[in-house]
């Protein structure tokens, strides 16, 4: 088990106001839950909760939530992720899917 | 001077065929007498040829051959498609073999490198399948084939099932040069349904008391096909089959194609791809092939090899593929991968390592495999002449030189960062650049695909469009701004792959206009085999191991 955080600077979400937050994936082997919440923190950073039962790959989780910031606009969102040995694949899929959630018009 | 024989191989034939003798009532041997009857029809030096691929195998003669004392059988050159069977392994061991020359050995890998780190495993190259067939007619003629057949009649003609695979490019060099062609068959007959090989190139024929070996090899459980996968299907979809428009095409056998083919009825409809691509193919009739098939999307389909539990479902739809006069499914492995070296728009596949150069290999230190086909389709042909518009487009983005062709065809790589077990895809230098398999193959790493013949790589990343790349540095670039979080992946630059992007030669889900949200497995057309039985109105017969119902 690890556990780190860190915030990241992204540009302002562009998301349905009443849109709190949205979840992709579940908790399951092989597998991970991504969470994100707008939170009250700064419109320009992306904070960053991780827990992953497998420890020893801080570095690329760091540099996939940097780079997923860099891309789309997440400033101003908390994520939570629990990880239980998902593939490092399937990392950014979930943080696209959840992003998508987020941000798609509310129907 | 003595005049010159230039009869000697008929000859020498005439003296192997005396030594059978009563052995043989005719062309037909009983199986109590095959170890005799090699013993006598081959000799040491030989060019031995013994039938089997990756599906279909002259099983029975391969291990009556490796039960053969070495007394009897030495110094064979042994000439084959895959290495696949215990016995051919046997044949190592045992020390009888002097040089081989073969295509594949996908479940022999780890095997093939103890050998050859053992010293025995004397290879003379490995080959891509048409490259061996040619050899065959040019300085790798058999002196004796071993070939395996479905049926047999009493004249000694062969019929082949759906199953013809290389056995008329094993059986044509061979009885064309004076060779010697034995043929084990499942059964003997009155009448068969088709000649696929006439009696007279055949001289010996045995009924084996056990059927010849079929694998089944493109059956891919569409219940393993990952959210992950249908992400990068759809990438590839958007990105490459609609923006070029691709007609004719060859999908690998791995999972990442095989959701794309279940995806077509699906996602393909939804962007009214219908009829405007993928009508053409050059591709085993894969049963994941099914749903498309009925949703109308397909007008042809050849194929290299045959499918255990297809022959039904290709039978009763003889306007897709091509079939005999007794209505039954017909391959050719040779014709198979000349379309697919020739005739296609693209060839996609996956691979196990892609280096930084996009260079790729299924070899490693610990297992040496070989090619198989890929490598004919997965190339540059530039024999080429015959334009079409996806050739035309890719040609026009290569930016063709003056002494260039003006068109490409697309070559696509199709990978997941990493494969099981966290192993990274991409790395700066293939296992198969290791020096001990490169002494081995006599200074050539078996590279399977060349970095210069690959147009794109698709990764759950993005596209890399390799073809646009305008020299070697950005093609490195391009190749790790997709190559996600492996090492390879975090030296990118983020300012490169910013500048790769906004030239499109770099593209994420968002600028194909991908829905990550889309991504999972109910966009599947069938999730199961279950799935596959059902669109196929109960004609497809999969085979046992996947039968979970």
């Amino acid at each position: 088990m690890e556990k780190f955080a860190k915030a990241f600077p992204s540009r302002p979400l562009k998301a349905p106001k009443d849109r709190r937050w949205a979840l992709a994936g579940v908790v399951g082997s092989g597998n991970l839950e991504v969470m994100f919440e707008r939170n009250a923190g700064g419109p320009d950073r992306m904070e960053c909760h991780v827990e992953t039962s497998i420890p020893g790959y801080k570095n690329s989780w760091l540099a996939a939530l940097a780079d997923f910031a860099g891309h789309y606009p997440v400033g101003g969102t908390k994520v939570t992720i629990h990880d239980q040995g998902a593939a490092p694949i399937l990392v950014t899929l979930r943080l696209r899917q959840a992003y998508n959630h987020l941000t798609k018009a509310t129907t | 001077m003595a005049a010159a024989d230039f009869t000697a191989r008929r000859t020498n034939k005439m003296r192997r065929l005396g030594r059978i003798g009563k052995l043989a009532r005719g062309k037909f041997v009983s199986p109590k007498n095959i170890a005799d009857i090699l013993k006598r029809i081959i000799e040491p030096g030989d060019i031995v040829c013994l039938e089997g691929d990756n599906q279909k195998q002259a099983d029975y003669l391969a291990n009556e051959l490796a039960a053969l004392d070495k007394k009897d059988l030495h110094d064979i050159h042994l000439v084959m498609s895959c290495i696949t069977l215990p016995a051919h392994i046997q044949l190592f061991k045992k020390g009888m073999v002097k040089q081989v020359d073969f295509c594949f050995a996908g479940p022999q890998g780890a095997t093939i490198a103890a050998l050859v780190e053992a010293g025995k495993f004397p290879v003379g190259a490995i080959h891509t399948y048409n490259e061996l067939y040619a050899r065959y007619y040019m300085d790798l003629t058999p002196r004796v084939a071993l070939i395996a057949a479905a049926q047999a009649d009493r004249q000694g003609n062969l019929f082949l099932a759906a199953n013809t695979e290389d056995t008329p490019a094993i059986v044509e060099p061979t009885a064309f040069s004076d060779g010697i062609v034995l043929a084990q068959v499942n059964e003997i007959v009155d009448k068969l349904p088709r000649i696929d090989i006439p009696a007279d190139q055949v001289d010996f024929i045995v009924q084996a008391p056990y059927p010849m070996h079929l694998q089944a090899l493109f059956t891919r459980d569409p219940a393993a096909i990952t959210d992950v996968q249908i992400l990068m299907a759809m990438i590839a979809l958007r990105g490459i089959y609609e923006k070029y428009e691709v007609q004719s095409l060859n999908h690998g056998v791995g999972f990442n194609t095989a959701a794309i083919e279940l995806l077509l009825p699906t996602y393909g409809e939804q962007l009214g791809l219908k009829g405007k691509i993928c009508k053409y193919w050059m591709v085993n009739p894969l049963p994941t092939m099914i749903p498309a098939i009925e949703s109308g999307w397909i007008e042809a389909v050849f194929s290299v090899g045959g499918e255990v539990g297809m022959e039904r479902y290709t039978a009763a739809r003889s306007d897709i593929f091509f079939t005999g006069r007794d209505g039954s499914f017909h391959s050719n492995r040779a014709m198979g991968q000349l379309a697919g070296h020739y005739a296609i728009d693209m060839f996609i596949g996956a691979s196990l390592q892609v280096d930084i150069n996009g260079n790729s290999s299924t070899v490693s230190k610990k297992r040496i495999t070989g090619f198989g086909g890929a490598p004919n389709m997965g190339c540059q042909p530039m024999g080429r002449r015959h334009p079409s518009k996806a050739w035309l487009k890719a040609g026009a983005e290569a930016n063709p030189g003056p002494g260039s062709l003006p068109g490409r065809k697309l070559v696509v790589q199709l990978v997941e960062t990493f494969q099981a077990g966290r192993v990274p895809t991409f790395v700066e230098e293939l296992d198969a650049q290791d020096p001990s398999i490169k002494k081995a193959l006599h200074g050539v790493a078996p590279v399977m695909i060349y970095g210069d013949d690959v147009t794109h790589i698709v990764t759950e990343e993005g596209i890399a469009n390799l073809a646009a790349c305008r020299s070697v540095a950005e093609r490195q670039a391009a190749i790790r701004a997709v190559a996600g979080y492996t090492p390879v992946g975090l030296k990118r630059s983020r300012r490169v792959t910013q500048d790769l992007r906004a030239r499109g030669i770099v593209q994420f889900p968002e600028d194909l206009g991908v829905s990550p949200a889309q991504a999972s497995r109910s966009l599947l057309a069938a999730e199961d085999i279950k799935g596959l039985v059902r669109w196929s109105k109960g004609i497809y017969d999969p085979p046992a191991q996947f039968v979970d119902w």
